[in-house]
This record gives C-alpha cells, sequence and structure tokens, in this order.
C-alpha cells in the first residue's frame, strides 16, 4: 500500500469505491462538487458497480438517499452548506427510518453573506438530525472515517446516517499523500450489507415512517434514535481496533496531541487543528505546557473522553471555527456541559470562535489564544467568546467599506 | 378551579363547546382557559376539548387528567377505549353523557365512578334545528349549567362563538334557543370540593430495541381492520336484500370497503368498519338501501 | 389515436379483493380514499407506497395501517425522490442478484394537491425528466386539506378556503385559476397521464389498467370530493363527484404519449348544479347571487370543452 497525492473530495470519492456502494443519489455544490464529478465517471466506466443519478436538489437527493438505504442498497451521498440547509427536514425524517448510509458534507460557511470558503455552523447545525457526525482533520482522515462510517451505520446497534466532515478548499481541494488501502481487505473490514430488517419487497409487505399521535409513542421512538447514537461510541471503539488490525491506523473519538504533561489545553476540530497542533509544537518549544485535544466524534458526544481528557487542567481554550449568534461557540457549551460534574475541571474555560468563512488563523492568532488562555488559567476566569479577527484585517474592512460607502467613483 | 373536559367525535362540537363555557366563564368574569386536542384523527373519530375556570391566575396547561365535570358528546364514545372518556375520573367527577337514556338506565349499562348525568341532546338538536351536525350550543349550555355559570352568559358565549364560525344569525338564534332548553332541562348534580395528593411516579428507562421496533413501522398490515370505526356513525346505511339488484354500485363507491360482495353475488355491509357516510345509499338506484338513526338501529340489533 | 375498446363494461367487473383495507382514521366519505381503494384493485399488493404529507399521512398511523402493500412516509416536498431512490435500489439490486426479480414491486407516490401543484412540484419535474418508473396518485381536494382547508394552488376560481375567505375586499372566496397539473405533466411527455373520478369506477380502473402497459412516469389525478373541505354532507360525496364531471368541471380524459383523448364527454349540466351542492360555494349564492363569478366558472368550462370539440372531432 502506497500513498499517492490526492485531495480530501477525491478521498471521500475513492472511500465510496472501496465501499462498493450501490447508489448515489447527487446534486453539485461548490466545494463538493468534484466528489460527484468523479464517482459518475467511475459509475460510467464501470470501476464502481452502482447506479449514480443527479436529483433536482438536495432535498430530493437525501430523501433518495434515505429511501434506497431504506429498500436496501448501499448509499454514499455528499453536499454542503447550502445544500445541506436545504435538505434539512429529510435528515431528521431519515435518521427517524433508522436507515444506515454516510453523508459527506464538505463544510462551507452559510449565507448571508453568500461566500465558499469553510466553516462550521453547517453541519452543525444538523447536530441534533440523528446522524452520527465524524469531523476529519487529513485527506486520509476522509477516506479512513468514510468507511469506518459505513461500518457504525450499518451496525444493527446503530442503524443510523453517518455524515462525515471535511474542510472546504483546505481539505477538499488540497491534494496530500492518502493510503488508499485495498479492496480485499476493506472487505474484511465492512462485510456485504445484507440488512435483514430494511427492504420493500413483494413477499414482506411493511410500514416505515408511520405517524404517530400522542407524545409517549414519539418520546419513545425520539429516544430510541437517542440509544442508538449513544450506542454508535461502542461501535466505533470496536471500529477503531478492527480498523487500526487491518490498516494501521487508529482514530478515536477524540484525539489528544500532547496532552499527558500538558496543563493548558486548546480544543479543535477539522482540518485547522493540524494548525493548532503546530502551534502547541511552537509553544512547546517555548516551554509552555499546552496540549490539543481534537474532536473528532460529535455526535454521538463523547462526554466520558472528553471529560477524561480535559480533567485536572488548568485551563482549557475550546477554539469554535462556527458562531451561534447571541450565544458564541458551540463545541464551548457542550464541553462546558460534560465538565459541570468534574471535581478537578479546569479552572479557567475560554470561548474563541475562529476560522468564520474560511479566515486564516495565523500563528500569531494561536499565540495570542496561548497567552490569554495562560492568563485566564492564573486568575481562575474565563475568557470570551473573543472573535480571532486581527488589527491589520480591520484595516482592510475598513477600506472594504470606504469603497462601498463612502468613495464616489461617478460613472 | 374547575376543569371540564369534552369529549365528541370531530365535528360533534367539543371544541366549540369548551371554547363557549371559556368565553361564558370569561363574562363572568372568571379567569379562563380553554384548548382542544387533535388526534390525526378526522370527522367521526373522538376527539377532546377542555376549559379550565378559575377565580386566581390558573396555573395550568394542556389536557385535563382530573376533570371535575366530563361532557360525553356521544354515548359511543364509552366504550371506545381510544376516547379515554374515563381518565382520571373519581367519585366527585360529574359525567354528564349525551344519551336518550337516563342516568339510573345508563349507569346499569356502564361501570363508572363519578356522578352521572345524561339529557338527549341529539334528539333535541334533532328537533330543535332539524339536521344531524354539531351541537355545540347544547353541549356548551349543559356544561354551563353543571359548573354554575349563568344562561345569561352561555347565551352571549354562544352568540360570539358560532358567529366566528361563520354562521348566520337565524342559526345561532336556533342554536341559543335548543342549548336554553338544555339548559334548563339537564338534571343537576352538585359540585363537591375535591382535594388531591400527588405521588411521584414512576418512570421508565426504555432500553435499546431492534431497528424494527424502535422506529415507527408496522410489519403486520393490513390491521387497521381490527379497529372499529362503527362509533363514528349517527346514522347507519340499512340494506334491504329483497330491493337490491345486485349492481354493486354501492360496493364500488364505500370509500371504506366496509361492502362487501357476498358468494352468492348480494353487497353486504360490515357496520364496524362503516363510518355512516352514507354514500352508498345516495348511489343505490333502487332504493334497496337506507338510513337508520343509530340509536334506533342499535336497539333493534 | 385509437380509442381501445375498454376491459371494464361491467360494474361486476372491479375486483372484489381489497388491498387498502377498512378502519384508516380518514373523514368519513373521503373521495381520495374511495379512489386509492378502486385503483388498489388494480395495482394489488405488490406496490411500496411512497407518500408525502397530506391527508393520506394518517392512513398509517401506527400502530395501524389499512395496507397490505409497503409504505414509507417522506416529507411534503419529495415523495418523487422518495420514490427515486426505492425503485433505483430496487433496479439496483435485482441487477445485482441480491433481491429476487419476483420480489419486485411497483413505486407509487401518493400525494395531495397542496404537495403534487406547489411543493413537490420540482421533485416531482425532476422524476420525469429522470423518466422513473412509477405512478403517481394526487387525491385533489383542492385545497390543503390536512392543515384544515386552506388556499392551494389546486383551489378553483370562487371557492372559500380558511385563507380565501368570502371577504368584502375579494367577495369570490379564491379569485386564482386552478393551476392545470395535468399540462404540465403532460409537456413533460410522460407516456400516460389520466384524470379519474371515483364515481366513474369503470373508467378508474380501465386507465389502471391501460397505465400498466407504460413504462416510466404515470400520472393519476383523483378527484377527492371532500365533505369536511368543501362543506358538504358526506352522504353528498357521489353527487358532488358525479355533477363534477357532468357539469364539465372535472374533465375526465388520459393522455398517452402526449395525446390527450377525453374518455367521457359530460351532459354539460350548468355549473350551479354543482356549486350549489358545496358550502364552500355558497357565497356565490347568497345573500345576494355573485352572477359574474358563476358566469365567469360556466364561461371557463365552455370556452375548455368548445375546445376539446374542434381539437378532438377533427380527428
Amino acid at each position: 500500500m502506497t500513498a499517492q497525492m490526492m485531495t480530501g473530495n477525491l478521498a471521500a470519492a475513492w472511500s465510496a469505491r472501496l465501499a462498493d456502494v450501490d447508489y448515489v443519489p447527487a446534486f453539485p455544490i461548490t466545494p463538493q462538487t468534484e466528489i460527484v464529478e468523479t464517482l459518475a465517471k467511475w459509475c460510467g466506466d464501470g470501476s464502481l458497480n452502482a447506479r449514480f443519478v443527479t436529483l433536482d436538489s438536495e432535498h430530493s437527493m437525501m430523501t433518495a438517499a434515505g429511501a434506497a438505504a431504506a429498500t436496501g442498497a448501499r448509499v454514499f451521498t455528499a453536499t454542503s452548506s447550502q445544500g445541506l440547509l436545504h435538505a434539512f427536514e429529510v435528515l431528521y425524517t431519515v435518521a427517524g427510518w433508522r436507515v444506515p448510509f454516510v453523508l459527506v458534507n464538505v463544510s462551507r460557511a452559510l449565507a448571508s453573506p453568500i461566500t465558499l470558503e469553510p466553516d462550521h455552523n453547517d453541519v452543525l447545525a444538523a447536530r441534533d438530525s440523528g446522524f452520527v457526525q465524524i469531523h476529519a482533520e487529513t485527506c486520509q482522515e476522509v477516506l479512513d472515517s468514510i468507511l469506518m462510517g459505513y461500518r457504525i451505520a450499518e451496525d444493527a446497534r446503530v442503524c443510523l446516517p453517518v455524515v462525515v466532515n471535511l474542510d472546504g478548499f483546505i481539505l477538499s481541494f488540497t491534494r496530500e499523500p492518502v493510503v488508499v488501502p485495498d479492496q480485499e481487505t476493506v472487505k474484511q473490514f465492512l462485510p456485504p450489507f445484507r440488512p435483514a430488517h430494511l427492504g420493500f419487497k413483494a413477499s414482506a409487505p411493511h410500514a416505515l415512517g408511520t405517524a404517530v399521535t400522542g407524545g409517549a409513542t414519539y418520546s419513545y421512538f425520539r429516544h430510541q434514535i437517542h440509544l442508538a447514537s449513544v450506542n454508535a461510541l461502542r461501535v466505533h471503539e470496536e471500529a477503531a481496533v478492527e480498523f487500526e488490525r487491518l490498516f494501521g491506523r487508529r482514530y478515536d473519538v477524540a484525539e489528544g496531541y500532547r496532552l499527558e504533561d500538558a496543563e493548558d489545553v486548546l480544543v479543535m476540530s477539522n482540518a485547522y487543528a493540524s494548525k493548532g497542533k503546530a502551534a502547541v509544537d511552537r509553544a512547546r518549544e517555548e516551554g509552555r505546557k499546552i496540549g490539543l485535544l481534537r474532536l473528532r466524534v460529535i455526535r454521538p458526544w463523547p462526554a466520558e473522553v472528553v471529560r477524561r481528557a480535559l480533567r485536572g487542567k488548568r485551563a482549557v481554550a475550546v477554539l469554535d471555527q462556527n458562531l451561534s449568534p447571541g450565544q458564541g461557540g458551540i463545541l464551548f457549551q457542550e464541553i462546558a456541559a460534560c465538565l459541570y460534574h468534574e471535581p478537578l475541571r479546569p479552572r479557567s474555560l475560554c470561548s474563541f470562535i475562529g476560522g468564520l468563512g474560511g479566515k486564516n488563523i495565523s500563528e500569531g492568532e494561536f499565540c495570542t489564544i496561548f497567552e490569554q488562555m495562560e492568563d485566564a488559567g492564573g486568575r481562575g476566569t474565563g475568557v470570551g467568546p473573543v472573535l480571532l479577527y486581527t488589527e491589520a484585517e480591520h484595516r482592510d474592512m475598513e477600506q472594504l467599506q470606504f469603497l462601498a460607502h463612502e468613495l464616489r467613483t461617478g460613472r | 378551579m374547575l376543569a371540564i373536559r369534552f369529549h365528541g367525535r370531530g365535528g360533534q362540537g367539543a371544541k366549540t363547546a369548551s371554547r363557549i363555557v371559556g368565553t361564558a366563564a370569561f363574562l363572568e368574569g372568571f379567569v379562563a382557559q380553554d384548548s382542544p386536542i387533535y388526534g390525526a384523527e378526522r370527522r367521526g373519530a373522538p376527539v377532546a376539548a377542555f376549559t379550565r375556570m378559575a377565580k386566581a391566575p390558573i396555573r395550568e396547561r394542556g389536557i385535563i387528567a382530573h376533570p371535575d365535570v366530563v361532557v360525553v358528546a356521544d354515548a359511543s364514545l364509552m366504550g371506545d377505549p381510544a376516547a379515554k372518556v374515563l381518565e382520571g375520573v373519581d367519585g366527585k367527577t360529574i359525567l354528564f353523557v349525551n344519551s336518550p337514556m337516563s342516568a339510573e338506565q345508563l349507569s346499569a349499562q356502564i361501570s363508572a365512578r363519578g356522578h352521572l348525568t345524561t339529557l338527549n341532546l341529539t334528539e333535541i338538536a334533532l328537533q330543535r334545528m332539524g339536521k344531524r351536525g354539531a351541537i355545540s350550543a347544547l353541549l356548551g349550555a349543559v356544561a354551563g349549567r353543571l359548573v354554575g355559570l349563568r344562561q345569561e352568559s352561555i347565551h352571549e358565549a354562544i352568540a360570539r362563538e358560532l358567529a366566528e364560525l361563520g354562521l348566520a344569525a337565524s342559526v345561532i338564534e336556533q342554536n341559543q334557543d335548543a342549548a336554553k332548553y338544555c339548559y334548563e332541562a339537564v338534571p343537576v348534580v352538585a359540585l363537591e370540593s375535591r382535594a388531591r395528593q400527588t405521588v411521584p411516579v414512576a418512570l421508565h428507562i426504555p432500553a435499546y430495541e431492534s431497528p424494527t421496533r424502535g422506529t415507527a413501522g408496522i410489519t403486520v398490515g393490513p390491521n387497521s381492520g381490527i379497529r372499529s370505526v362503527g362509533g363514528w356513525r349517527t346514522f347507519r346505511p340499512v340494506l334491504r336484500p329483497d330491493l337490491c339488484n345486485g349492481c354493486w354500485l354501492c360496493f364500488a363507491n364505500c370509500p371504506e370497503g366496509a361492502i362487501t360482495i357476498k358468494p352468492d353475488g348480494r353487497p353486504a355491509i360490515y357496520y364496524p368498519h362503516c363510518k355512516g357516510c352514507l354514500d352508498c345509499v345516495e348511489v343505490c338506484p333502487t332504493d334497496a338501501l337506507t338510513v337508520e338513526r343509530e340509536t334506533e338501529a342499535t336497539s333493534k340489533t | 389515436m385509437n380509442w381501445e375498446p375498454p376491459l371494464f363494461q361491467d360494474l361486476h367487473q372491479i375486483p372484489r379483493e381489497e388491498h387498502v383495507f377498512p378502519g384508516a382514521p380518514l373523514c368519513a366519505g373521503c373521495g381520495g380514499l374511495e379512489s386509492l381503494r378502486l385503483a388498489s384493485k388494480v395495482l394489488g399488493p405488490h406496490v411500496v407506497y411512497v407518500n408525502a404529507a397530506g391527508c393520506f399521512t394518517n392512513l398509517a398511523t401506527f400502530p395501524f395501517t389499512p395496507l397490505d402493500a409497503s409504505w414509507l412516509y417522506t416529507t411534503m416536498g419529495s415523495a418523487p425522490a422518495g420514490a427515486q431512490g426505492v425503485r433505483d435500489a430496487l433496479d439496483v439490486l435485482i441487477a445485482k442478484g441480491r433481491l429476487p426479480k419476483e420480489e419486485d414491486v411497483t413505486v407509487v407516490v401518493l400525494g395531495g394537491d397542496g404537495s403534487t401543484y406547489d411543493m413537490a412540484l420540482s421533485s416531482t419535474s425532476g422524476a420525469i425528466t429522470r423518466k422513473l418508473d412509477f405512478y403517481y396518485f394526487c387525491y385533489d381536494n383542492e385545497a390543503y386539506g390536512n392543515t384544515g382547508v386552506q388556499l392551494s394552488p389546486s383551489t378553483p376560481y370562487g371557492a372559500k378556503t380558511t385563507t380565501s375567505p368570502c371577504a368584502v375586499q375579494r367577495p369570490v372566496g379564491a379569485t386564482q385559476e386552478k393551476k392545470d397539473i395535468f399540462e404540465i405533466w403532460r409537456a413533460h411527455n410522460p407516456p400516460y397521464v389520466a384524470t379519474v373520478s371515483p364515481r366513474f369506477p369503470l373508467d378508474l380502473e380501465e386507465k389502471f389498467v391501460r397505465a400498466a402497459n407504460y413504462r416510466g412516469p404515470r400520472l393519476f389525478l383523483g378527484f377527492a370530493a371532500c365533505p369536511t373541505g368543501w362543506l358538504f354532507d358526506p352522504a353528498h360525496t357521489p353527487d358532488v363527484a358525479r355533477l363534477a364531471v357532468e357539469c364539465g368541471l372535472w374533465p375526465l380524459k388520459e393522455a398517452v404519449n402526449g395525446e390527450v383523448v377525453h374518455t367521457h364527454f359530460p351532459k354539460l349540466s350548468p355549473v350551479e348544479d354543482y356549486l350549489k351542492l358545496q358550502g364552500r360555494f355558497r357565497h356565490l349564492f347568497e345573500p345576494i347571487v355573485q352572477k359574474e363569478a358563476i358566469a365567469h366558472i360556466q364561461d371557463r368550462v365552455n370556452t375548455y370543452w368548445e375546445r376539446v370539440k374542434q381539437t378532438e372531432q377533427k380527428s
């Protein structure tokens, strides 16, 4: 198994191919389009034995994906941003059907204003749908997470769709070395999809997704989705062990980086976590005891793993690449909640909002985060939410506003 | 606080009755609250509505679990488990049932705690308003009387609520007259004050189940026929085999599939599956199908 | 265009076997259910119904279903896409040998007019363009019925709904003209499009049998007289359905590969006969007769049938 240079999008397409999917309902949207273009080509030339269909919208695409999975096919689909939100009601619908398939979301910030580059408000908007969420840092992890995603989704203890997130541009269009596992080993990891409880056939009619009346009935079924999602923690662990045995790479629900002896911890997710790790290395060289916790599985929420990783630390800074207006960072809230009953909880919990709309997070900004975090840790107070947005960037912004509103050029 | 729960079938006016009582109580200076609950059920299917009235702010919401008064618009609901007419009814609840039977006669047939009282509202409506339809004003008047509201405020509340539904003034007047009659005719039972002790309930922690059982699916269909919809009827179609020409129009036009064809090629009505729409009566070319009021028909069978 | 002699000439040919069983919590006298029951007698049990949000959502209410076929509830806007997913998956599984061919099922979308005429139109248009092999059964009760009878794009001129009330500013109620979904479908060039009425059961059964000869998207637009929404006694469902056809407001027709043929030439009774039966049109007659509005409805019917006579009598 040798590595080859490929983008995150190509890695995603490769994973669908290795998973030997049966069906790819598709709809284009930047920065995801390459994935479906690649799969269309492979379905056309026979290198993937699947039916590829372009739907009329993401709403339709997600419905077709869920319906095909409910019929017993292994399904792959992909979208991004506005597309994910256009399909929003269907996310809940298909999760309620309890159908396994993998959706790739290529993160892109949400309109308005419309833009192309990533942040995670799109995928995090879907966090309460019932989809299992895996967030990838590298192109290799994209490929591997999709394979793991099928295994988790199709496990009878879970039976939920999985969304694998990768950052638009930063991963989707970025090439780096990726090892493509061989098909035979993938088959060992991912047995053929033969669900006993799914399928529409003449001899066994059944109704799926029926209406319910009464809150108690609804409560029961909605809670089953919760239990299924919680089960995914254990199933993920089993899949991770098997994946490591077969492929030599290990993925846990969350990844600690230089955590063991760290006093202060930066929490991040997705591709910019690579930059966070580099910043940690630089800080270490300066003798600062900083580590990083990268959140990988966001749903189910790995509360226990997070709690164990952060107990006894002095200060924790959560860097959210999203913004819940009127609140702050989404992951910050979840981290704070799961530390509440931890006796050794960090003295200080800081909230930073960065990388919105794909804005770069510079070395200097990481440095500022660390300074503020250490400061807060010393004081035992919180910080934030603090927007990562520099003075230099604001000077540029003022120039744009000047052009938009003040400079009269005549015609 | 007094809590009144109305049970009816969709279209009978339980919701409007709850609003009439709510408005009447409001007009008399009470703090009032009224609300309906809908299932996925339609005209003819069981529905419930709630009115609360008090001298102080009402710190209650939603369904009424412990009613002081239960008003039942249709006696057939008593035997319908989906209607849950008797839920939370205790020895002090007043239970009004629209029925041709007296309270004594009815209490021999049903085992319900509480104080039973009856009046034949359907008959009064037919006589005074002349057609089958909503009896909201009548239900409201009865409920209003049982909780001690004045006739005048019921009268005004009927005008307001029925006008809101777009009913003509003449129809509203008819309703008011019939309601006044019911207000005076209903045997009154004195309200008793009640104190309840609340105890914690045991919570069940559901375990994960297989996706088949754990999602809203059905694997043993068709099974809707095990539910009787016979109680939806106010009238029933009755087939006179001697007049039937065996044309099958009734069979073809029954929306429910409640009319089957016997081995001899003749139709038969299966009443538990008949909602009483009477489409079969309308299409019958030979008048072999006639209409009977449900109470008369059941007393014969 | 040759009009084949109909197979269904006698009511006794209607199959006795039921596939939509009693006990569904739909309104008494539901014209939509009446059509579905008749349709299912031809469609048979080997069907998956892909349902859009609407009155028929109540057909399968946990834990009961009236169907001996399968059921998948989707959303209001994407039932045809659900049909796409099911059909495609069945094809793939059969092709790959994972599903025996005899286990195949027919895919039938169920949608009300609210879904069919507006929200699911993109999804429907996509499915027809992709030549999806499916039936689309629309129960058309000319309003958003399940939400309590609001104006839909299928609501005809002059009808009162809760969101097109008869008001001082707009005494006729709905001022729009009913959207012509039959022609919108036909413009996509599907193999089969038909209107049906349960009051014409032989015509209905015949059309379902004829549609089975084609592959691809097949529309059935079912007249669904609605006692609850149209404000008439449920006993009159058959009369309302009959008069809709005989007054010329609900033409019974089909289009095979785009070619339109009317399957019943009505008496063209005055539209008043139909309108007067229903509370939703009462304001056209009381307290004053809105002659212009009634004439407008009559004019449109007359124009329609004159055009039909010109085109179909020529050929």
